[in-house]
């Protein structure tokens, strides 16, 4: 069995751990043996894009020496696997030793449905579901990594699931971390948009792969729309859709 | 012009209310969007024509000052007056002090976005000279005495009711009408006349061949090449940074302009001036000053990181591609330039301390980024100038952040490079995060973060962490192992 080191972001682990827990019984039913450092902390991605360069890369050389060793690093979340990929070497281009390190971990580092359809081949995981979805494309998994044909795919091989088409589907859903939280106008305005869109697809769920989109569309729809669902990609195929609600 | 880009947030919650305006930036965008895809779609290879643009702009500022002397030495050669400026205040000073010496009493001008930046139109309506913006959109602007909506379309966010009530109080439009054929009519009448007696006219450049000493402009309307034609004495003002090496750089820089900025594979007018009317020429001016305008940009060009932004050729694309911009259209970000071109341009232009929401109000999307047709890396920017406000940066005025933001990230940092205190650390947390917490779901909170719970919930922090669980699915599959 080949092992894959998770990488499970903070918001994962703190907010969605049932995100986490899908990530692990995926790779486990494909026959892989995920692994998980009990030392992994957070990759920094809050205070870069706050401009707190120097604690960024405090925190990347933590992350650097937990996963190094690591063949293949899996994670849930596009956001978090570009700052690893993207800005590690970027806000380590001064330390020639460390940039090194950095550099020679960044095509380690897989977002999930890259790494099962593009590594592993797989788009088939054997599950199943009963209706329509649609798929939001989050702006690091698109655009960061450009990834955007492997969840669709995995998606349309989902027994009895039918994907329909969202309008604006790689338009910001308004998260961006702190901007969220700074600049809460627009961010609504951004969020109702995209809801619309949403409701528009007539789709009864919303699938995505980043956590940060899931919390922000999440929590809109909870408060505002409680009938409709959101759901990460690993979390609608491990458990055919039937995941838990919203809350801890 | 009043700058008034340290109230973006005051100024974007305003325009989220005008709600014609919000439908306007609906249906528009997406119609531009189209355009471009079209336009781009006529490209055997587009992606590549995209990192063709960026190296020429890459090579152009990486070769700024020997193109610059090169510009000037062509320039002046074909007869052109070349003049340094160093500011707006140097800038709008030689114009002033030619037109007052020509005894000029009105001038026409072409849309030139560096004029909007120093002003140039008070200036010289200050000392009596009459100043008339003949592009279409800059003209109702003007006369509405607003900042450009978008870069492109100055006021194509201006319903006709307005224009029409304009035109009459302004123009003598004589009979009201919505057609907006009628009304271009009216306008294209009205400056007709303007052109006719004109003694000297303004305009912006778009690029300036080194190799050959040609200013280029590139326009729909016709109103540029009036602007160039009529007068004896023409004057095009253009920021430093427009120079490019050949003019093979130029026609494929013009592919992109025009794409980028109508969907149009070529605007319905390119004129090229080398110089001013010859001997044997019928027409043209008599004399074509250049009008090199520095105004901070020599200081960024600098900042080998910040040179970036010079790249921009002003296209416009990434404003429509915006999902920020959709929201708010442009006047929210209270000057010149907005959209991410005002995003990354407007901090070095004018300093960090008065602009700072305008490159803390982005989301990093990447949508701007991956439209550039000359590869600027506008979220990488957005990043280098936030952390230039932590580390105090005095050549670009740099504004502190918050004390208590500072500590935050200072413990959050070191608890996040040992795990057993970032482990305590989450212990410590949870029951302050959850303390409104209900079934799991957060819906208020009091705070800096307050703003996220108007119309969204939050999970709760989990009472059993990912870590936590790990240790438990790590057991079952063990004794699972051990089974079978």
């Amino acid at each position: 069995m080949k092992n894959i080191s998770l990488f499970i972001p903070c918001t994962v682990d703190l907010f969605l751990p049932h995100i986490g827990e899908a990530t692990v019984s995926l790779l486990r039913r494909l026959g892989m043996n995920p692994v998980y450092h009990q030392e992994q902390t957070c990759c920094g991605q809050p205070a870069l894009n706050a401009g707190y360069r120097q604690e960024a890369k405090k925190v990347a050389k933590h992350f650097i020496s937990v996963f190094e060793k690591d063949e293949v690093i899996v994670s849930p979340a596009g956001s978090c696997a570009c700052m690893v990929k993207d800005h590690y070497p970027e806000i380590l281009e001064n330390e020639p030793d460390w940039l090194r390190r950095a550099e020679a971990l960044a095509p380690r580092v897989y977002e999930l449905s890259q790494y099962l359809v593009d590594v592993l081949k797989v788009e088939d995981v054997g599950a199943s579901f009963d209706g329509k979805v649609t798929y939001h494309e989050s702006c690091h998994i698109l655009r960061g990594l450009g990834v955007s044909e492997q969840p669709k795919k995995l998606i349309q091989a989902v027994k009895g699931a039918q994907l329909v088409p969202l309008n604006g589907a790689d338009s910001c859903c308004g998260f961006g971390g702190e901007f969220a939280i700074n600049f809460p106008d627009i961010s609504e305005s951004m969020l109702e948009d995209k809801l619309e869109n949403f409701l528009a697809s007539g789709a009864d769920l919303l699938l995505l792969s980043e956590p940060g989109c899931l919390l922000n569309i999440g929590g809109y729809l909870n408060r505002n729309h409680p009938g409709k669902k959101i759901m990460h990609l690993a979390s609608f195929l491990s458990t055919n859709g039937r995941e838990a609600g919203y809350g801890n | 012009m009043e700058i008034k880009t340290e109230q973006f947030t005051e100024l974007a919650k305003k325009e989220l209310k005008n709600d014609r305006q919000r439908l306007f930036l609906k249906l528009i965008p997406p119609v531009m969007r189209m355009k471009r895809e079209a336009g781009f779609g006529t490209l055997p290879d587009a992606p590549a024509a995209m990192a063709c643009g960026a190296a020429i702009r890459a090579e152009a500022m990486a070769r700024l000052p020997e193109l610059l002397e090169e510009f000037e030495k062509n320039a002046t050669a074909n007869g052109m007056k070349v003049v340094w400026t160093r500011d707006d205040k140097e800038a709008n000073e030689f114009i002033r002090n030619l037109a007052k010496e020509k005894g000029i009493q009105y001038v026409t001008k072409g849309k030139s976005m560096v004029t909007e930046e120093t002003a140039l139109n008070e200036v010289l309506e200050e000392h009596g000279i009459e100043v008339w913006e003949t592009d279409l959109g800059e003209f109702i602007a003007q006369q509405l005495h607003r900042t450009p909506f978008h870069i492109v379309g100055p006021a194509i966010n201006v319903p006709v009711e307005e224009v029409r009530d304009l035109f009459i109080e302004k123009i003598g439009l004589k009979e009201p009408t919505l057609d907006p054929v009628q009304l271009g009519y009216a306008a294209r009448l009205f400056l007709r006349d303007k052109f006719h007696h004109v003694k000297m006219g303004i305009t912006g450049v778009n690029m300036a061949v080194a190799e050959t000493g040609t200013i280029i402009n590139v326009e729909n309307e016709g109103n540029i090449r009036f602007t160039k034609a009529s007068p004896p004495i023409q004057v095009s003002v253009m920021s430093l940074e427009k120079v490019i090496p050949t003019m093979k750089d130029a026609l494929h820089l013009v592919r992109l302009l025009c794409r980028s900025c109508t969907g149009q594979r070529l605007s319905v007018y390119v004129s090229m001036d080398s110089g001013p009317k010859k001997k044997d020429e019928i027409d043209g001016p008599e004399e074509l000053y250049i009008v090199i305008v520095d105004n901070g940009r020599s200081k960024i060009y600098q900042d080998v990181k910040a040179r970036e932004v010079l790249r921009c050729i002003r296209c416009g694309a990434c404003l429509a591609g915006c999902p920020v911009w959709r929201q708010i259209g442009g006047y929210a970000y209270g000057w010149a330039y907005s959209g991410p071109m005002g995003q990354v341009l407007n901090p070095v232009l004018l300093g960090l301390d008065k602009t700072q929401e305008l490159y803390r109000a982005s989301t990093l999307c990447g949508a701007c980024k991956s439209i550039c047709p000359v590869g600027i890396d506008h979220p990488s920017l957005f990043l280098y100038y936030r952390s230039k406000d932590v580390l105090e940066d005095p050549i670009f005025k740099s504004k502190d952040r918050p004390w208590a933001e500072r500590q935050f990230f200072r413990i959050w940092s070191f608890a996040a490079s040992a795990p057993w205190l970032w482990n305590l650390g989450v212990r410590m947390a949870r029951p302050f995060i959850n303390k409104d917490a209900r079934d799991g779901i957060i819906s208020k909170t009091i705070g800096p973060s307050a703003g996220w719970f108007r119309k969204r919930d939050l999970p709760s922090m989990a009472g059993f962490t990912f870590h936590d669980r790990w240790k438990k699915m790590q057991n079952t599959e063990s004794r699972g192992q051990k089974s079978e």
